[in-house]
């Protein structure tokens, strides 16, 4: 199955995630306390395989670590924060303080992003809920290590078809004072990426008629 | 400087160290007790009386806006607020109907300070 999407509806789902990514990334600049660049979204129709490939580009094929979290309700999928596994350690020394000694950290670092996933998730979920006035549930959030296809595959909803396409949007940050970079991906499969990019259309269509 | 108890409600260890921080900073010799769900956190409210409460929303188990609501119920007197990365309206709004506060993650000091001023006084 594969889905059509017109030059307005992209431009429209791209400002809206940018909206998103923007609030989650004042949430992460308060909370490392550094500023952030965004890219662009990236708005791709690909197969898991493609994306897992994109990822592993972006990445220079290192082992990453990233906390999933599937959401539910009007709109469906799962959103990512995916970071260079090199870069983690820093992350988190970034936000919890140089006070707390190495091996403590090393203790707290899988608990640390998964706070972080939950804080930055849910403020990209969230802009994206209350720009289209709709209500999303999302499960807990869970923490992977790995290269492209296990982070992309590992605890998804369930498992995708061969040649299946998903909607991958991802958006590229980086933190200009702790050098960490890292992506947001969202993923979701034809039939709920269909009804994301319906929601918007309606979204626009009140806004311009007022 | 009357003390005041606090009670963390979240299930994540890291968030409760970063809040316990804050509220450490702002407010020392205050006693800071923690609960990592909500059921461990009506057992915390039970035994310990707090005058503040700080409750996640996304956790594990009967989940924060249960918790609260039974937390409202539980101490009528004391000022009980969430405190989540879910910042979605209908999460307000429920937060307002049960007569909560509201509190987006991360959160900072001064918001910690305007929520810590406002229980009845003892």
């Amino acid at each position: 199955m594969t889905l059509v999407i017109g030059e307005i509806e992209r431009d429209a789902v791209t400002e809206m995630i940018n909206i998103a990514i923007g609030r989650a990334a004042a949430s992460l600049s308060a909370l490392v306390g550094d500023e952030l660049r965004l890219s662009v979204p990236h708005l791709d129709f690909l197969t898991p395989e493609e994306a897992a490939e994109q990822l592993d580009l972006e990445t220079g094929g290192a082992d990453t670590v990233a906390v999933r979290q599937h959401f539910d309700g009007r709109l469906a999928g799962d959103i990512l924060l995916i970071f260079p596994e090199r870069r983690s350690l820093a992350l988190v020394r970034s936000m919890l303080g140089a006070q707390v000694p190495l091996d403590q950290l090393t203790d707290l670092e899988q608990e640390a992003l998964l706070e972080v996933g939950n804080i930055i998730l849910n403020a990209c979920l969230g802009s994206l809920a209350n720009q289209l006035g709709l209500a999303l549930e999302s499960s807990l959030p869970v923490y992977l290590r790995g290269r492209g296809h296990r982070i992309l595959e590992a605890g998804a909803a369930r498992p995708a078809e061969a040649g299946e396409m998903v909607l991958f949007v991802h958006v590229d940050f980086a933190m200009l004072k702790n050098d960490v970079n890292g992506y947001v991906a969202f993923l979701m499969d034809i039939p709920a990426a269909q009804h994301f990019i319906e929601a918007v259309r309606l979204h626009v269509a009140a806004h311009l008629a007022g | 400087m009357k003390t005041r108890t606090v009670l963390l409600v979240d299930d994540s260890r890291v968030a409760r160290m970063m809040t316990r921080a804050i509220i450490e900073r702002s407010h020392p010799g205050w006693t800071v007790i923690e609960a990592a769900d909500g059921e461990q956190a009506l057992e915390a409210a039970r035994t310990g009386r707090p005058d503040f409460v700080v409750v996640d929303v996304n956790m594990p188990g009967i989940g924060g806006m249960e918790a609260a609501r039974r937390l409202r119920a539980m101490l009528p007197d004391s000022a009980i607020t969430l405190l989540t990365a879910n910042i979605q309206e209908p999460v307000r709004q429920q937060a307002a109907a049960l007569g909560i506060g509201f509190l987006s993650k991360p959160t900072d000091e001064a918001a910690m300070r305007v929520f810590l001023s406002g229980a009845a006084p003892l």
